[in-house]
């Protein structure tokens, strides 16, 4: 597959395409659902397909076109969708046996929009249990697989959604971020993985699990794809009161007037220690790039991050096991056999929850409890202001900060699986910006000698995903990395 | 403070989660492990610092209209139900 063909595949060329009548929408469903066909078992990328429902989206889209409708940049586009948005009557599990079965009876805000622009969608993407994880390895069904190399994770919670879009089955997904859950697997898949600003976008529809950390985000294959997926799910909607007024589409032609006189923070303070020595390199390879397209590079601190890490595994367990407190047997999902109703609760959520889960459970239940609350969760919230002003303080002087997405390339299935500590501390870098509620991106930027993804991080003041991805589309510029395919995709594998 | 296997069985117990026997050891295990890092926070001088629950918990946030929208999925939802008695979800005796 030449470079030149897998360019035409991006979603703002499909849209274009399809809103223009040269391509029709069934014809850009199929194209997706042959390659998906080939691969998508191989790598685990789905836990719900229905490619009959797929074309008969693109069926309409065309039909909506014929007719005289004006539809916006992803007429026709497909969109795969993380296992925890609520589509109506489509089976949503969140990778959880608890919700084995369960149709949802209503769309998720961010479904009802890309309905009415005009996407398609390509199925549900298979992620960690209840998005709990950093490898996809916590789901209830399948792993999902690196495309770039059989053997590793793909990341997580959201490594089905990177998988799929590196794997080119799609060219567009939605993920959900709460410690890094995008933006990780991006890095370790290749491709762009936007957390936006926490009530950039509605989250009406997605699965809760850490409520005052979740965020819906896109992940894509070039910079100004991942905006168009942005601008279409964006905004103020009633239905999620945390969502703003002031997250406003990004005028895609912003993102190439480059990055002359823009200031860019490094945190020397938290990249000192523990990164990759190819990591380390591709993010002095970035900064020298991005100096001699005109940036400003600069130190900055932040002190109170490494203790982002333990802030972050009270805050979100605590608010995971008042999240979870719902799935209880009686109203949908699975139901355990029982006598009365306190053991039925019991054996339901036990023989339902996978062991992450009920870990994260536990721990939150403790850490919220008499006697505990103050010296455990009261605390970690106070912390999180400590962070919070590091960032506030860093993003006054530099217009965006710089450091890599993850310590480490991908790694092996099954290496960090059954040391959860080992699996969290892989989170050091994404979860400082999600507990100060930054906008955050990881775009690729290279790969190491042996063939894996490296991803680098920007994160920037409140609402300003556009210069995130002004920069990064700067980058993208001189390095078109991004279109970069496996060779698994390619058929060569 | 320490997390032995009393402590998880009352936790359990407050979430509703049935552990089985044969995971007790590991959970211990691995709450213990979690724990002992987290206790880094309690270096930190955290006095007089406000806690953040919520980025933008601060803010002015708006509220819709106080007027009814219908929501008619009371069927489909009913449907969803492991077990019913016509417009009822059925559960276990409890009384």
């Amino acid at each position: 597959m030449s470079p030149e063909i897998v360019a035409q595949e991006t979603a703002e060329s499909i849209g274009r395409a399809v809103q223009s009548r040269e391509r029709s929408a069934v014809d850009v469903a199929r194209t997706f659902l042959d390659r998906a066909e080939r691969t998508a078992s191989r790598l685990g990328t789905y836990l719900h397909r229905d490619p009959a429902a797929t074309l008969a989206m693109a069926a309409d889209v065309d039909a909506r076109l014929g007719a005289g409708e004006t539809l916006g940049p992803l007429a026709g586009v497909p969109v795969a969708l993380k296992d925890n948005l609520c589509a109506h009557g489509v089976p949503t599990t969140c990778g959880s046996r608890i919700l084995e079965g369960y149709r949802p009876p209503y769309d998720a805000s961010v479904v009802i929009r890309l309905r009415d622009a005009g996407a398609v969608f390509t199925g549900k993407t298979n992620c960690d249990e209840f998005a709990m994880g950093s490898s996809t390895e916590n789901s209830a069904y399948h792993p999902t697989r690196n495309p770039w190399d059989l053997e590793r994770v793909p990341g997580g919670s959201s490594g089905g959604s990177a998988a799929t879009v590196a794997a080119l089955e799609a060219p567009l997904a939605l993920g959900s971020d709460t410690g890094g859950s995008v933006r990780q697997p991006a890095a370790f898949c290749g491709v762009y993985g936007l957390k936006p600003t926490y009530g950039a976008v509605s989250r009406y529809g997605l699965v809760a699990f850490a409520s005052s950390l979740d965020q819906i985000g896109p992940l894509a294959r070039t910079a100004r794809d991942t905006a168009l997926l942005y601008n279409a799910i964006c905004g103020r909607d009633e239905r999620d009161m945390t969502s703003r007024a002031e997250a406003k589409p990004i005028p895609v032609e912003d993102l190439e007037r480059g990055v002359r006189g823009m200031k860019l923070g490094i945190p020397r303070d938290l990249t000192a220690e523990g990164l990759d020595p190819e990591i380390r390199a591709s993010l002095d390879g970035v900064a020298k790039a991005l100096a001699e397209e005109g940036a400003e590079i600069l130190d900055v601190t932040l002190p109170h991050a490494r203790y982002s890490i333990a802030t972050y595994y009270l805050i979100a367990p605590a608010e995971a096991s008042s999240n979870l407190a719902r799935y209880d047997g009686v109203r949908y999902g699975f139901r355990a056999k029982s006598e009365d109703l306190r053991s039925m609760y019991e054996a339901t959520r036990g023989q339902g929850f996978g062991r992450e889960v009920r870990r994260r459970i536990l721990l939150g239940t403790y850490a919220l409890s008499a006697g505990y609350y103050d010296a455990y969760y009261l605390r970690a919230m106070k912390v999180r202001t400590l962070i919070r002003k590091d960032f506030s303080d860093a993003l006054e002087r530099a217009d965006a900060i710089l450091l890599p997405t993850t310590p480490t390339p991908p790694f092996k299935l099954g290496e960090k699986v059954d040391d959860p500590l080992a699996m969290y501390l892989n989170d050091v870098f994404s979860i400082p910006a999600s507990l100060a509620g930054a906008p955050a991106l990881s775009f690729p930027t290279g790969m190491t000698r042996s063939g894996l993804p490296i991803g680098m991080q920007l994160v920037g003041r409140p609402f300003a995903e556009g210069t995130l991805l002004r920069i990064a589309r700067t980058w993208e510029r001189r390095n078109p990395d991004g279109l970069r395919v496996p060779p698994l995709a390619e058929g060569r594998a | 403070m320490p997390i032995d296997a009393k402590v998880v069985h009352q936790v359990a117990a407050l979430s509703r989660l049935e552990v089985d026997p044969a995971e007790e050891g590991r959970f211990v295990q691995e709450l213990q492990a979690i724990l002992a890092y987290v206790e880094q926070l309690q270096a930190l001088d955290v006095s007089g610092i406000e806690p953040t629950s919520q980025v933008g918990a601060g803010e002015k946030t708006p509220l819709r209209e106080d007027v009814v929208i219908p929501s008619d999925v009371r069927d489909e939802a009913l449907a969803q139900a492991p077990d019913r008695d016509g417009d009822y979800f059925r559960v276990p005796r409890v009384v």
